[in-house]
């Protein structure tokens, strides 16, 4: 007997407590050879639940974990019939794979280790698909797949044609609603409860939220509006008291944005209310007798002052709160969850539950970072296999041209919307501290406040993610742009971004942007470009700017000195490639540089090939689009955007200024009309026909040459 | 990467990822007190406890099976005899370690939870210091967690006062409307 359970214990760690503390594991009906004989089980002392779930020793050895519990789950409904233990085990198992799973593929970690417990219980509980289950912003929604029978290919996820790194709708009909952007699972989820209300269905509607998300202005929105019209809907706020990312500053989490957070902290617990009970209890213990029960009174009136001013914030909106409840018990979330299910009538209930974020896994708990995205790494230790690279990000250069500027000019602030690592203001704020402001996850508020800055005087660089600009859309267009305020935009992630899909895709800012009548709206095609017009829109100060940059590395250009970009002619594009024939190429952004490489392509076919720079979008350079428009047969103009952006302008002035009444043939190359899938960027970029060998082939195909160009490609 | 488990702290770490026994030679070893919660005055209390290596029991003088009642009346002794107040005044500071050695084993034994615990801990040959600094730091996360759930319990059970008679007559939110229609569709089915 001794020796079977040590042949189950060798996918644990060496080191354990010889008194193994794990719970009986009874199975109703599921034969798994791997459970422990019963009478080696004879010294274990039942532990209470209120002591922390985590009683196994969790196996992150980097082999695929043995998870007999796990591999009997295809389905929700499978879940049905285990036990509170079991279910605690289940959860530990789902972490395993979640590490595993992750350490070769890259993505989000600890967001998907704290919801663990939760997820078990939520299904445990909860029917999906009848019931709906919304996750917000998603990026925790990985043991949601795993148990939900997308196991199988958790391997492939945010791969080309694998699982997407969020929910999405099309790949199961478990996955209720699509996320990515955060604060819309409450929107959605009353969407989803009041359509059940209107065709007279009698399912669950949860939403869960973590405290982060819970700063957008639209989750109250939801939450006002849920209120008032008083229909059944769960919403489970996840706070893990993480409410700027972990990656906000480059030492680790800001402290919580705002005065929201306070308000949750108060919610936690109460520590001198505490402190005062027990200097009471300790009073009146060595006293005794009437004291006790005078002391005894006065904990329970405090308790109900305590206890109910804290939750009047949801009370206020309508919205039942009840909390907060310990996130990694899963009892506790199993019988919360059941009695509120079991009533008639709840209305609107908001569940606190406290979790931590990538618990179980110690690196990730230690980490400042708390290993929130990660590329692959290797589990036992928690190092992640960065790639080494010979340039730096656009991310990291535009950060280090910012502060050149800042250290000259100190009216220049920076704002950002819970973004801090991914828009390097991070290392802004190292800089300059009382100049970098983040607002939390709100994109509207972040805009409107830079232009309240501007308007002030000063000159606010806003850095915000092209996806996430849309959000603030109106903000752009009626505060800034209407009444010519200039703040300036630096929008990163524009174009595609690779794994994390069409929800991230920057395609649409050029468009949005530059319809505005008084924005400047320009793209570099290097880093060295992108120096220069950080500059530029620093010195522009009649007028709101902006300028969008791609994910990635830059291609190794040479740096103006110090990081110090100079200011160039507004207006004003550039010839890079002089050619002496009939075809001319011009390009806007970073695809200049496919640009460049088509032009070299066609040059092995003896095709000599202009290529231009427009780096302005608007005012677009006229004089520029006039000699290419004169002096070529054939011109192509490059993007990394939906139409209606700089292709669409370009048409707009040649056709104005009748240059396509003659023998010139234009064509424009933008993203199709469709959504592109998550994968490698290299990989969406052929999907999306915009390489450097579809260019050279679109060129090809004009000239005829039809042969050559099927050769290209 | 940190990866310094066992007494030093770090909060989310726990019981599953140290052994008692290597944590025992850091403890002689090297003993700093890097969560410093209740003064360092108790720290140094525990450390003089852990070399007098007097269990709980020892301390209050009776034996292990004690009852409840023996530990509480053996505390009430002690307690007025090491109370700071009582104490003669040149033995004052030792007599003040002791009151507050002889508080914290009332404490854990008087609360059978506790008991269990430390008596599990004592069976595996813990050390004592070690085990009764566990104590605190888990105390005060269970104390937490046992607030929270008489918290939400109670709320549970007024939510549940509150739907029962959430649809009645007076209610015209949008959501009781709906509600009412749909029972009445189901009882006319």
């Amino acid at each position: 007997m001794a020796m079977s359970s040590s042949i189950f214990r060798t996918n644990f760690l060496p080191l354990q407590q010889s008194q193994d503390e794990r719970p009986k594991c009874r199975f109703n009906g599921v034969a798994v050879a791997q459970l422990e004989p019963e009478n080696a089980r004879k010294t274990m002392v039942k532990q209470s639940q209120q002591t922390r779930q985590l009683k196994r020793f969790l196996n992150f050895s980097g082999e695929k974990p043995s998870t007999p519990l796990l591999d009997t789950i295809n389905h929700p409904i499978h879940m049905k019939n285990l036990s509170i233990e079991e279910l605690g085990k289940l959860a530990d198992e789902l972490r395993e794979e979640v590490v595993y799973t992750v350490s070769n593929t890259g993505g989000h970690l600890s967001s998907n280790l704290g919801v663990a417990e939760l997820t078990v219980a939520l299904h445990h509980v909860f029917d999906t698909p009848v019931d709906k289950i919304l996750w917000d912003v998603g990026h925790q929604s990985y043991p949601h797949k795993i148990l939900t029978g997308r196991r199988s290919r958790m391997h492939s996820i945010r791969q080309t044609c694998g699982l997407a790194g969020f929910p999405k709708r099309e790949e199961s009909i478990h996955d209720a609603f699509g996320a990515g952007h955060s604060s819309t699972s409450i929107s959605a989820g009353l969407g989803m409860a009041v359509g059940r209300d209107l065709l007279g269905k009698n399912n669950h509607v949860i939403a869960v939220i973590g405290d982060g998300a819970m700063t957008a202005g639209m989750a109250y929105e939801a939450l006002n509006n849920a209120g008032y019209l008083d229909t059944n809907l769960i919403i489970i706020l996840n706070d893990n008291k993480q409410v700027s990312l972990p990656t906000a500053t480059v030492d680790g989490p800001a402290p919580p944005v705002g005065a929201l957070s306070k308000a949750l902290t108060k919610l936690h617990s109460n520590k001198e209310f505490r402190q005062l009970r027990e200097a009471a209890k300790g009073i009146t213990k060595q006293i005794g007798g009437q004291t006790h029960e005078i002391a005894a009174k006065f904990d329970s009136c405090m308790r109900g002052v305590v206890g109910g001013s804290g939750a009047s914030l949801f009370e206020e909106l309508g919205v039942y709160y009840i909390g907060p409840v310990d996130g990694h018990d899963v009892e506790d979330l199993v019988y919360v969850m059941n009695e509120i299910k079991s009533m008639p009538a709840p209305g609107p209930v908001l569940i606190h539950v406290i979790t931590e974020k990538g618990k179980g896994y110690a690196p990730a708990e230690v980490a400042p970072d708390k290993m929130h995205g990660v590329v692959k790494f290797d589990p036992k230790s928690g190092k992640q296999m960065k790639s080494k690279s010979p340039t730096r990000s656009y991310t990291q250069y535009f950060a280090e041209s910012l502060i050149a500027e800042a250290q000259e000019d100190d009216k220049i602030v920076g704002i950002h919307a819970a973004m801090g690592g991914g828009t390097g203001l991070n290392l802004f704020q190292k800089q300059f501290p009382d100049r970098c402001f983040d607002v939390g996850i709100a994109e509207q508020h972040a805009v409107t406040f830079a232009a309240g800055l501007a308007s002030e005087g000063l000159k606010p660089f806003c850095a915000i993610y092209s996806s996430f600009l849309q959000r603030g859309f109106d903000q752009v267009a009626h505060d800034v742009d209407l009444q010519k305020l200039p703040v300036r935009f630096a929008i990163d992630r524009a174009g595609l971004v690779g794994a994390d899909g069409p929800t991230h895709c920057g395609a649409f800012d050029t468009t949005f942007m530059a319809c505005l009548p008084n924005m400047v709206v320009m793209a570099p095609s290097n880093e060295t470009e992108l120096m220069h017009m950080v500059a530029t829109a620093a010195a522009i100060d009649d007028r709101p700017s902006c300028f969008r940059y791609p994910r990635g590395n830059g291609i190794g250009s040479i740096l103006p000195p110090n990081n110090k970009g100079t200011p160039l002619e507004i207006g004003k594009g550039r010839v890079l490639r002089e050619g002496s024939g009939r075809v001319a190429i011009l390009g806007y952004g970073t695809i200049v540089q496919s640009c460049m490489k088509a032009a070299e392509q066609l040059q092995m076919h003896d095709i000599s090939t202009t290529v231009a720079d427009a780096r302005f979008c608007k005012p677009i350079d006229g004089d520029l689009l006039k000699q290419l428009a004169q002096e070529h047969e054939i011109l192509i103009t490059v993007e990394e955007g939906s139409i209606g952006g700089f292709s669409t302008h370009v048409s707009h002035f040649l056709c104005l200024n009748g240059l396509l009444d003659g023998k010139l043939k234009w064509r424009p190359m933008v993203l199709p009309d469709r959504y592109i899938d998550h994968g490698s960027q290299s990989d969406q970029i052929e999907e999306a026909g915009l390489s450097s060998k579809h260019i050279a082939a679109t060129v090809l195909s004009l000239l005829g040459l039809t042969r050559g160009s099927k050769c290209i490609i | 990467m940190r990866c310094s488990y066992g007494l030093t702290a770090i909060p989310g770490t726990d019981a599953r990822f140290f052994s008692p026994e290597t944590s025992f030679f850091q403890l002689r070893r090297t003993f700093q007190p890097t969560r410093i919660k209740f003064g360092s005055f108790k720290i140094k209390a525990k450390i003089d406890e852990a070399r007098k290596e007097m269990s709980f029991y020892e301390l209050l003088g009776i034996s292990e099976t004690g009852t409840s009642l023996e530990i509480k009346q053996a505390y009430k002794q002690l307690a007025r005899k090491y109370h700071p107040d009582v104490s003669p005044p040149d033995r004052v500071e030792e007599y003040t370690a002791r009151f507050i050695r002889v508080q914290e084993a009332y404490e854990t034994l008087s609360d059978p939870r506790t008991r269990a615990l430390y008596d599990k801990d004592l069976a595996l040959g813990i050390h004592l210091a070690f085990s009764a600094r566990r104590r605190y730091q888990n105390d005060e996360d269970l104390e937490d967690r046992s607030e929270w759930k008489n918290r939400w319990q109670s709320q549970l059970s007024e939510l549940k006062r509150r739907s029962m008679n959430r649809d009645a007559g007076g209610n015209m939110s949008w959501g009781a409307r709906m509600r009412r229609q749909r029972e009445e569709l189901s009882k006319e089915l």
